[in-house]
């Protein structure tokens, strides 16, 4: 009798609950009851994935004031047009598996808050180049997905954009170059000698680029970055 | 390290884990349901690289075919278990 079911343990009971056919429901009352129930998980687990993309989430860590800051200087928070993009606009793609991967990815995030990795603006400071040389290895690998969510070289009037933005987009199309590549720091301060460290992912993602990275990279990048900046002011 | 473990949930969580387990619950051939599981996951991997194969980066295809092959027999799995007719 050691094997009778009220002397098993409460799993094995589950176990074999699970695996005993229904004879109490319909086969249509468990196709319904099956199909609610996904859709009550499935929408429920988007829902709350999609509350991890909003800003007051992403800068509720102490750690991320710094970023915070710098991003309500540019243009991407404050414009004429009044179009925002937000932390997730950027850093989270909109495709099911990449968005997926880059929300595992980001626990580290919550483990670097906890171990104080930056707690401090020195420790900050320290991290500035790291942080963002991986930043950009993804942008430049992923032919700045996020950047292309809002923008397109396809949907570009050149005759209403000032002419040096105008010619810079064209070169951008004619040399095969992406939105980071001349628009480093637009949401955020670059680091001292940043180009250097964006030259090497260049030359690491792009090996046939060695030597001539300087044609993928923004020639006059300061230039740009001050444009856009006094532009949100 | 962190990239391959958000590859595999993105294709856990994707067409790979989710169409995969469906097909593989659709019969009791093992290797099928396996099967199944991996044309999914090379499907999928097409399609977020616009169909392009030079696009496609080799360790994301490779894991969206184990996580489609394991998919896929687990969905098997469940079937022979599960089903008694």
């Amino acid at each position: 009798m050691a094997d009778s079911p009220e002397n098993r343990g409460w799993i094995r009971r589950l176990w074999s609950w699970i695996w005993t056919p229904a004879v109490a429901f319909s086969s249509g009352f468990l196709i319904l009851a099956g199909f609610l129930a996904g859709i009550l998980f499935w929408g429920g687990f988007h829902w709350t994935m999609e509350l991890t993309n909003t800003e007051e989430f992403c800068v509720s860590c102490h750690t991320m004031e710094t970023n915070l800051g710098e991003y309500r200087e540019t243009i991407h928070y404050n414009n004429h047009s009044g179009v925002r993009a937000i932390c997730s606009d950027c850093h989270v793609p909109h495709e099911w598996n990449h968005k997926i991967k880059a929300k595992i990815m980001a626990v580290k995030d919550v483990y670097h808050e906890l171990a104080g990795t930056i707690s401090t603006p020195e420790k900050y400071e320290a991290h500035r180049l790291s942080m963002a040389a991986a930043v950009w290895k993804k942008m430049k690998a992923s032919d700045s997905r996020e950047c292309r969510n809002c923008h397109n070289f396809d949907y570009m009037d050149f005759t209403l954009q000032e002419t040096r933005a105008a010619s810079e987009h064209q070169r951008a199309i004619d040399n095969n170059m992406t939105c980071i590549d001349c628009h480093q720091g637009i949401a955020h301060s670059l680091p001292p000698n940043y180009l250097e460290t964006y030259q090497e992912i260049t030359e690491a993602l792009t090996p046939e680029t060695k030597g001539l990275a300087h044609h993928q990279i923004a020639e006059n990048g300061e230039a740009i970055r001050s444009f856009l900046i006094s532009d949100a002011d | 390290m962190l990239n391959i473990l958000g590859t595999i949930g993105g294709n856990v969580l994707s067409l790979p884990g989710i169409l995969g387990l469906a097909l593989g619950m659709m019969t009791r051939r093992l290797w099928l349901g396996a099967a199944l599981g991996a044309l999914v996951g090379l499907i999928e991997t097409m399609l977020f690289a616009g169909w392009q194969f030079a696009h496609v980066e080799m360790l994301e295809l490779l894991i969206a075919l184990v996580v489609g092959v394991c998919a896929g027999s687990l969905g098997c799995l469940i079937r022979l278990k599960g089903a008694t007719a």
